[in-house]
């Protein structure tokens, strides 16, 4: 393992989980004054994003290497240790995350109910999410796993919307279980690789030195698929999101969509596919289908959905198929689609429940029954929504067709019948896309309703998301250079 | 009995004289205040004395161990006993109880729990079992106001003289067939040399181990728990809930220390036994109405998850029992403590109706209940998930695979509960009504038992290596 110095060097890793939990506590003392948490969870966050910004500029090149690492004794007892570790993979969630951040705490400016146990949840989220991207110990790795998925639990169920308490509890209980399949794994191969080589560890790093029987290694990958399939979620395991997704509030759908899938999707490659490379490569198959399965069954529902924060539900599933499938295709081309594609999916995914969750603020509605006509009302927020559904259709020279193009391409070396059948997956896409952007931008008019175009604050979450889709769209080339060595690593079944 | 002895009893001796001191002077002087000050004092002086004066014999009277194991749950039942006065203030004063007898009984009951976690002989364990289940009995039905709590009373009672019948007959068999009542000794005795017990010793083994089973109420045993804590008062319920069972599984991993693998031909059976509670516990609190029902059969899971632990029979097994009993000791008592600190004239917050939407008018306390319930489901970077870690490494070990993978189904169901009431508390209800503010002491308990939940949860290193030190 490559450390990278001996020399005690400023630990950026643990700012970046240590930053927001402090915010957090913050904000729960200074409970009396929402006003200063407010101000609070932003200067958090707006720091979060600068040290994220600079680890991106100094990084940026990545020759496949840790780019940094943090290593010291936790529990020794279990031979616990807390291991931070970033590679360009990781450097560009970590970006993500940050950015992301920044405007879910923007979005949730106006929450007026229990601003600062809001904003603590939020940074708290946060915390455990920078954790699950950056730890490479799997007990750290679990727990960071768990203290992500609280504060969504409790975003959904206090400040959700009707259904809130069923959809907090369907999404706390489907994501608890697959965990709890992925700790018996966890305890399982920590037993197995101690027992070998008496050394008890939780590194991952470590652990991919075990000798497993066939059949040991796939009960101890289903383990971990358990987990992070339903949290990404592919097909058959999805039916929390839609709910989670429609319940939650809108900065709370703003990260479990852009961030908190993503951890399954990062958990597989970072955790399930180097430990378990014969079981994986006896999986792939299977998974590049359930992800063409899932990519035409979530567009087909997305198809049917009137309520629009629905409709980008099942468009976000469709959208991770993708990912999944250039993942199962194994290939660099298609690995760096995969995870490029995670980023911008992010972003204009994201945009678009911002941009939902605006006009129901203006209008009262989600149902596209009920809409119509925005583009004569509000053109500036016509625009952006206009802006965001053609990025996420995959328009070229908008961020997500950088993605997508790279997943099929590279699906398309190793197994060009996927590419095909995927390539009409995204011409779906197009439908149910257009479907909306008809049906809420266009159409009759309702006269009745008076809609305020953007404000200040608006313009300020949405314009560098905007800056971004097009900047990644034209140029995508900075956010792939860290890519290259840590995926051409990985594929190879290597070490970082 | 030499002077030595009495000085390695010092501990015990500071609780039982303290407390007779204080129900002398209760007769006579009835303003509560001074009392409970003064039995939160005792309490605190034996822990000091415990952690302090060193013990100049190993063994007192061949009865009771005065080893750093026994030393260290002296200390902690003897400051659990301090906590325990600590949150009763309001509820003597308000409800009219006497203050010595209520002082005085809790620290008997903790002498007994204090003796219990180091008995080395059948008599001692038989003797300190019983200091302190009297104590309960008394404690229990102590709000004489209150039919539940005299119905409770009376069920604690009928259970617990069914419980002592057992006890009493199987250490008989015991002895009858081990000729001794020293634990080692006896233990070693009923063990053929094909590594069986003899017939009369299992018979004895098994009746004891129902006993125990009735005291920490393992499944089958477990029907009155629901209820007696339902009836008692939360102070009293919080000790009954944590020391008395803390105290009887103690003294089994001291049992096992000293002895070695005791269970032999009963293992099958602890098996079952520890697989039932686990299940039973988790699949009843599902459907509860009452927090205080609700901790009772969490208390069950709890008590399942700890045979796991004593079922291993290795050190790390009892390590991690022992490390699983002080951190359930601290989250249930702290749960059973934000109870108590809620209550006012019209009684205690218990049913979910009540509790709805409390988190608003109440949000620090109901925060750490959240908090204490997470770590009683095991939620990590709370002290729950390293206890839950640990037994089922230790058991995974030992080679308990189906045991474990039941352990973590219980796990999962239990979270289901407790978020549930998580969820309830920040249900926003507009009818929520507003409880006591409570008073110092209970929010000093609060912010101990919270804290304590965190820290080992996240540096449990420190309590592992002195628990691997004193394990004899």
């Amino acid at each position: 393992m490559s450390m990278m110095t001996s020399l005690p060097q400023f630990p950026w890793l643990s700012l970046l989980v240590l930053l927001p939990l402090v915010g957090a506590l913050l904000c729960l003392l200074h409970s009396k004054r929402p006003a200063d948490c407010r101000a609070l969870a932003l200067a958090t966050s707006l720091a979060v994003f600068a040290v994220a910004l600079y680890l991106f500029v100094c990084h940026g090149q990545s020759d496949g290497r840790w780019l940094l690492y943090e290593d010291v004794a936790w529990i020794e007892r279990y031979g616990i240790r807390y291991v931070l570790a970033m590679d360009g993979i990781a450097l560009l969630m970590v970006l993500l995350t940050a950015f992301m951040q920044l405007a879910a705490v923007l979005l949730a400016w106006r929450v007026e109910r229990h601003v600062s146990s809001f904003f603590a949840l939020l940074l708290l989220l946060e915390a455990g999410l920078m954790g699950i991207f950056l730890a490479y110990d799997l007990v750290l790795f679990y727990l960071f796993w768990e203290v992500a998925l609280i504060p969504m639990f409790f975003l959904i169920s206090v400040w959700g919307g009707a259904n809130r308490r069923q959809a907090a509890l369907k999404f706390f209980l489907y994501t608890l279980v697959g965990s709890f399949f992925m700790l018996i794994a966890i305890i399982a191969l920590y037993q197995i690789h101690g027992a070998q080589s008496g050394v008890y560890t939780f590194v991952i790093g470590d652990l991919m030195q075990t000798q497993l029987t066939a059949a040991q290694e796939g009960w101890l990958f289903a383990g971990f698929m358990a987990a992070f399939l339903v949290k990404s979620p592919l097909v058959p395991f999805h039916t929390w999101l839609t709910d989670a997704l429609t319940e939650a509030p809108a900065a709370g759908s703003l990260d479990l969509t852009g961030l908190l899938l993503k951890t399954g999707i990062y958990g597989l490659i970072r955790v399930a596919f180097p430990l378990f490379p014969n079981a994986t490569e006896n999986f792939l198959p299977v998974l590049g289908v359930l992800a063409l399965v899932g990519l035409f069954h979530a567009a087909w529902a997305a198809y049917h959905q009137d309520d629009i924060k629905r409709l980008l539900a099942y468009s976000s599933i469709s959208h991770l198929g993708l990912v999944v499938l250039g993942l199962a295709a194994w290939q660099l081309t298609a690995w760096e689609g995969s995870i490029l594609l995670m980023v911008t999916h992010g972003i204009t995914t994201g945009a678009l429940f911002v941009l939902v969750s605006l006009i129901r603020e203006r209008t009262g509605t989600r149902s596209m029954q009920e809409l119509g006509g925005l583009w004569g009302q509000a053109p500036c927020l016509a625009f952006m929504f206009l802006l965001f559904s053609l990025a996420s259709l995959g328009l070229p020279g908008l961020a997500n067709f950088a993605g997508e193009i790279l997943v099929l391409l590279g699906t398309f070396q190793q197994h060009p019948v996927w590419a095909v059948v995927a390539l009409l997956g995204v011409v779906f896409a197009a439908a149910y896309m257009l479907r909306l952007v008809q049906g809420v931008l266009w159409g009759s008019t309702h006269k009745e309703r008076v809609l305020p175009d953007l404000t200040m604050r608006e313009w300020l979450i949405l314009l560098p998301m905007a800056i971004l889709v097009v900047w990644i769209g034209i140029y995508p080339e900075p956010f792939l250079a860290p890519l290259h060595g840590s995926v051409a690593n990985l594929l190879a079944g290597g070490l970082p | 009995m030499s002077l030595l002895d009495l000085l390695a009893l010092l501990p015990i001796l500071i609780l039982v004289f303290g407390g007779t001191a204080i129900l002398m002077a209760g007769a006579w002087y009835h303003e509560p205040r001074p009392l409970l000050a003064g039995g939160i004092a005792t309490a605190l002086l034996a822990a000091v004395a415990a952690g302090l004066v060193q013990p100049p014999v190993a063994e007192i009277a061949g009865l009771f161990s005065a080893g750093g194991y026994a030393r260290f749950f002296t200390i902690l039942w003897a400051l659990l006993a301090a906590a325990g006065l600590m949150i009763a203030g309001r509820f003597v004063v308000e409800k009219k109880i006497g203050a010595g007898e209520y002082v005085s009984l809790i620290l008997y009951a903790a002498a007994g729990m204090a003796l219990l976690s180091s008995a080395t002989h059948l008599l001692g364990l038989f003797l300190a079992l019983e200091t302190f289940t009297l104590a309960f009995y008394i404690l229990i039905a102590s709000n004489r106001h209150c039919e539940m709590a005299a119905e409770a009373g009376l069920k604690y009672l009928l259970m617990g003289a069914v419980a002592t019948g057992f006890m009493a007959f199987g250490i008989a068999l015991i002895y009858a067939s081990s000729g001794t009542l020293a634990l080692p000794e006896a233990v070693v005795q009923l063990t053929t040399a094909t590594g069986e017990l003899h017939a009369w010793g299992l018979l004895g083994w098994g009746m004891v181990l129902i006993a125990v089973g009735f005291k920490i109420s393992l499944a089958p045993f477990h029907l009155w728990t629901a209820d007696v804590y339902q009836g008692a008062p939360a102070p009293v319920a919080g000790l009954l809930a944590t020391g008395s069972k803390g105290a009887v599984v103690a003294a089994l991993v001291g049992m096992l220390a000293m002895a070695g693998p005791i269970w032999h031909d009963l293992i099958d059976l602890i098996w079952l036994l520890a697989a039932l509670t686990m299940l039973v516990g988790a699949l009843s609190a599902l459907n509860q109405k009452n927090l205080k029902r609700l901790l009772a059969y969490s208390s069950v899971t709890h008590m399942g998850t700890l045979l796991v632990g004593l079922l291993c029979q290795t050190s790390e097994g009892l390590a991690a029992t022992t490390f699983y009993v002080v951190v359930y000791v601290v989250a249930s008592f702290g749960a059973f403590a934000v109870i108590a600190s809620l209550a006012d004239k019209r009684g205690e917050p218990m049913s979910f109706d009540q509790w709805r939407g409390l988190g608003y008018r109440h949000p620090v306390r109901c925060a750490v209940l959240v908090l204490l319930l997470l770590s009683l489901a095991g939620l990590p970077a709370t002290a729950g998930f390293m206890a839950k870690f640990a037994i089922f490494h230790a058991a995974l070990q030992s080679g308990y695979i189906g045991l474990v993978m039941i352990g973590i189904l219980a796990s999962v169901i239990s979270f289901a509960f407790y978020l549930r009431v998580s969820m309830l508390l920040f249900q926003p209800d507009e009818s929520a009504s507003r409880w006591h503010v409570g008073t110092s002491l209970e929010h000093a308990v609060l912010a101990v038992c919270s804290s304590a939940v965190l820290l080992l949860g996240l540096f449990p290193g420190v309590l592992f290596d002195l628990i691997g030190r004193l394990l004899p």
